[in-house]
């Protein structure tokens, strides 16, 4: 089928098979390998991207019920010039990040929230990012990362 | 070569068009959480499926009266943020918010849990404690039956092949009712032993118990009302003993209604227990202590 849609801020005109999922179109499609495949049945959340601002597990929806939509991945998170954001920025720092595997999935679970909750306790940290197992950090470094971009980001929103 | 097609319906009427014509095994997919698996493991269930979780008329949450309608392409994320629901139903609220991890409430929708029927669909104890109406259309019938008709069993509903889900429909509990929905069990798609009750009671002028409403998920083959637990609450003033009763009784309507199982081991204590939690906490009494998990 055609398949017309927005990814990472850019039109996408391409064809591919109806029945395909939108984790194997962005990948094998798209190029796009920064969204990862773990389990491909919705339990780890290494898929997540975010489709119309929402965050899904790409593994579990079709590309086809992406169509006509707009799609953001990891590709699509970063600073004007292209390095890591401020939310990366603070993975790196607070040592978030050890085998890299899970954290496309985690980055874009943390915007999500960010996006809809500017201020969020770390209970709702964790509630974000229930549904994206990370095998090697315990977590911690995680929420503390998120948790420093949202002061970081309410500090700037006061300033601007 | 590609194992199934893809339509995307606008409106009910396309969708019903769709899913009724000729030529195709058609099936229609919501929020795709549980149907993508399963066309996974059985690539034969339909050569196309019909996209109707973008159907606007499906997503509409409204107040008609003294009912509230809910369309069935209505999200989990978008339920648990919906302010009629959470003034009027709290209970569905409260279960909606249990399932899955933000991802699944995001996609997954009230009509697909419904139409899926799985033992251990999160939404059915508390729509059948709010004693929901399910709509359902085909080209040519409407049928409205409560929720626990239109479950026959676990994976089996009346949905006719061809037919849609529409609206899920409850009429709103009367003032001064709370309701209370426990889950026990792991956040894991493939947990299938665990829990759910579902508690709505109220009670009248007097102190006494005008309505007591409970039903429990993965007990019993139907889901259903426990009669015997509301039977013995209905006129009485609650105290931790009643409730405590109320838990024994559950036990028993559960192993009455699906024999003694493996699983019975271990669901008869969790079961008492989480019913008199969740009668305590309905009828605002002090939690039995030392029984409860
Ligand atoms: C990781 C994971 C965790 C999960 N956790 C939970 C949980 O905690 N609790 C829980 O209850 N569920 C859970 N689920 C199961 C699933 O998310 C829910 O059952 C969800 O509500 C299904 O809705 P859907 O919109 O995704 O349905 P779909 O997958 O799109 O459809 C499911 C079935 O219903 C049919 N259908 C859908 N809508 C209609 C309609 N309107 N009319 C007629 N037929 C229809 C489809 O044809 C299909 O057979 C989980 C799933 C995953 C993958
Ligand atoms: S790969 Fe999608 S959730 Fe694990
Ligand atoms: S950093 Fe290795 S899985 Fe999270």
């Amino acid at each position: 089928m055609i398949f017309d849609l927005i990814v990472n801020e850019e039109p996408i005109h391409t064809e591919a098979p109806a029945d395909i999922s939108l984790l194997h179109f962005l990948r094998d499609h798209l190029k796009l390998t920064g969204t990862k495949e773990g389990c491909n049945v919705g339990e780890c959340g290494a898929c997540s991207v975010l489709l119309d601002g929402k965050l899904v597990n790409s593994c579990l929806i079709l590309a086809a019920q992406a169509n006509g939509r707009r799609v953001v991945t990891i590709e699509g998170i970063h600073a004007e010039d292209g390095g890591p954001n401020d939310l990366q920025q603070a993975f790196i720092e607070y040592g978030a990040v050890q085998c890299g595997f899970c954290i496309p999935g985690m980055v874009l679970a943390g915007e999500a929230l960010l996006n809809s909750n500017i201020n969020p306790t770390r209970a709702e940290i964790r509630e974000a990012i229930a549904g994206n197992l990370c095998r090697c950090t315990g977590y911690q470094q995680i929420v503390d990362a998120i948790q420093a971009t949202a002061l970081k980001r309410q500090e700037k929103g006061r300033r601007d | 070569m590609e194992r199934f097609g893809y339509v995307r319906a606008a409106t009910i009427s396309e969708a019903l068009t769709f899913l009724n014509q000729p030529g195709y095994k058609n099936r229609p997919l919501a929020g795709s959480t549980d149907l993508v698996l399963l066309l996974r493991r059985n690539p034969d269930l339909c050569d196309r499926v019909v996209d109707i979780s973008l159907i606007p008329e499906m997503h509409t949450i409204e107040k008609t009266g003294n009912d509230v309608i809910i369309g069935a392409s209505a999200s989990f994320s978008e339920i648990i943020s919906n302010p009629i629901i959470r003034e009027t139903g709290p209970i569905l609220v409260e279960a909606c918010k249990t399932v899955g991890a933000t991802q699944i409430r995001n996609m997954g929708t009230i009509g697909g849990n419904v139409a899926n029927a799985a033992a251990c669909a999160d939404s059915l104890p508390a729509l059948v404690c709010l004693d929901a109406m399910a709509r359902v259309l085909t080209p040519s019938e409407e049928f409205n039956w409560t929720v626990s008709e239109l479950v026959i069993s676990p994976n089996k509903t009346r949905i006719p092949a061809g037919g849609l889900l529409v609206s899920l429909r409850y009429t709103i509990p009367p003032s001064g009712t709370r309701g209370v929905f426990l889950k026990l069990g792991r956040r894991n798609a493939m947990a299938i032993s665990r829990l759910t009750v579902a508690a709505l009671g109220r009670l009248d002028e007097n102190g006494r118990i005008a309505d007591a409403r409970f039903v429990t998920g993965s007990a019993a083959p139907q889901i259903c009302r426990f009669k015997d637990v509301e039977t013995s609450l209905l006129g009485q003033v609650p105290t931790p003993a009643l409730m405590l009763a109320a838990g024994k009784l559950a036990t028993e309507e559960m192993i009455r209604l699906s024999g003694y199982r493996w699983s019975s081991e271990y669901k008869v204590p969790a079961l008492a227990a989480m019913t008199s939690r969740a009668l305590s906490r309905v009828f605002q009494v002090r939690e039995p202590s030392g029984e409860v998990v």
